[in-house]
């Protein structure tokens, strides 16, 4: 089946077609908004940092974190701030955004602003989630459980179509490998592709060692660059990545989150990376060995 | 019975109407294809797309790619049915009559025949036990 190209983007934000042969899109920013300043400070940094690349970045920053271990753990600025800064990062630093909802009464605010409405993994099979993200009509970025088989999220996409959606994203977090690990299993790459939507992979949640510090989740940052080159060598149309300027003191996964001074030297191994699989697969037609 | 007899029966008058035999479009899950094969009790299920056939699958088929694709079941079932569907297969037109489809059966050791038209429209299936029940009574 070809792969469709979903466009990411309206009103006066860059419009960023994914998919099928179109250039790698990067989506990055802190895991949560930490406060106005320093999420225009983030997107402004990332944005730079993309347009050396050449890279379209799509700005990420979650306005409410509701899966946290910890009641103690910061859980973001809420609905009605989060949303209003991720508004001036489109008008000021005209940047398309993404946040995700974890709350069906927050999906058609999400909407409003958001160029992407993000489904979090924990609620990928939510009848109640998924209905109202379709019914924003924007593209939605629906993540795999890390419980989840990639076979089976053709499930959640025949819902999400089934309420109208028509321009998806399925994204690879990792996968529940027993008690507090993931396992990356690359293969889940080209077989969510078969839905025909295109594929991101998420390689600073795959690198989580979920709630592995008692209260909180740890990770191995130091997996990152190997498994975004072989994420993107496999194919993946989008890369995401949660990036900070001070990880050890970020409010949300700071385990997690790459530290924004090794951002450009990712992307830039990641866009070659890319490029050059694109030239192989040209060369060589598809990946049928059978 | 004589020839002239049996040429009185046409295909399209012991054909199974749709809705009596399993049919499902080609992008549904190979699963949904099974499931309607056991509702049905009958071991083919056609695969239609607007109105077109587009292949059949069969206990047969699914015996053999079971033994072919080496992937876990949950993967095999939810794949796109006409994925390992069989994309020619033996048809017969409408206007056939049961001789000729017996005959056709009996040649490729089968007991089903989609039955089409000229333009691959899908319009019945023809299944085995019918014929015989058909033919006895005479």
């Amino acid at each position: 089946m070809n792969l469709k190209i979903v466009e990411i983007g309206y009103g006066k934000v860059p419009k960023i077609k994914v998919g099928a042969k179109m250039p790698l899109a990067f989506i990055g920013g802190p895991c949560a908004i930490e406060s106005r300043d320093h999420t225009l400070k983030m997107a402004s940094s990332i944005k730079k940092i993309c347009d050396e690349v050449g890279i379209s970045l799509i700005f990420k920053a979650c306005y409410d974190k509701d899966c946290r271990s910890s009641p103690d753990s910061f859980q973001g600025v809420g609905l009605e701030a989060g949303l209003k800064i991720l508004e001036e990062v489109r008008s000021q630093i005209g940047l398309p955004v993404t946040s995700d909802f974890s709350n069906p009464a927050w999906a058609k605010a999400t909407g409003e602003v958001c160029d992407l409405v993000q489904i979090p993994a924990y609620l990928c099979r939510q009848t109640s989630i998924l209905k109202v993200a379709a019914e924003t009509k924007r593209v939605l970025h629906l993540k795999k459980g890390q419980f989840m088989s990639p076979w089976n999220m053709k499930n959640s996409v025949r819902k999400l179509e089934s309420f109208g959606s028509e321009n998806i994203i399925l994204t690879d977090r990792g996968t529940f490998f027993g008690y507090n690990m993931l396992v990356n299993d690359m293969t889940g790459l080209p077989i969510m592709s078969k839905t025909g939507y295109p594929v991101c992979f998420d390689a600073t949640h795959s690198i989580q060692m979920p709630t592995s510090m008692g209260n909180i989740s740890g990770g191995q940052r130091e997996f990152i660059p190997y498994l975004v080159r072989a994420a993107v060598a496999c194919g993946v149309n989008l890369l995401f990545m949660e990036v900070h300027d001070d990880p050890k003191n970020a409010k949300s996964d700071s385990n997690t989150v790459l530290d924004i001074k090794y951002l450009k030297k990712i992307l830039i191994s990641a866009k070659e990376m890319h490029e050059k699989r694109l030239e192989l697969e040209a060369r060589f037609g598809d990946q049928s060995v059978k | 019975m004589s020839s002239e007899n049996k040429n009185f029966f046409l295909v399209k008058n012991v054909m199974l109407m749709p809705g009596k035999f399993p049919s499902i479009n080609s992008r549904s899950m190979l699963k949904e294809a099974l499931d309607r094969m056991t509702i049905l009790k009958i071991g083919i299920c056609c695969v239609v797309d607007n109105g077109q056939l587009s292949g059949i699958i069969t206990d047969g088929d699914l015996r053999r790619r079971l033994l072919e694709v080496q992937k876990p079941t949950s993967s095999l079932l939810v794949d796109d049915v006409i994925l390992h569907a069989i994309k020619n297969p033996i048809s017969i037109t409408i206007n056939e009559t049961i001789d000729n489809a017996v005959r056709i059966m009996e040649s490729n050791l089968i007991w089903d025949l989609p039955v089409i038209d000229e333009k691959n429209k899908l319009h019945g299936l023809l299944h085995l036990h019918p014929v015989v029940k058909k033919l006895l009574a005479i």
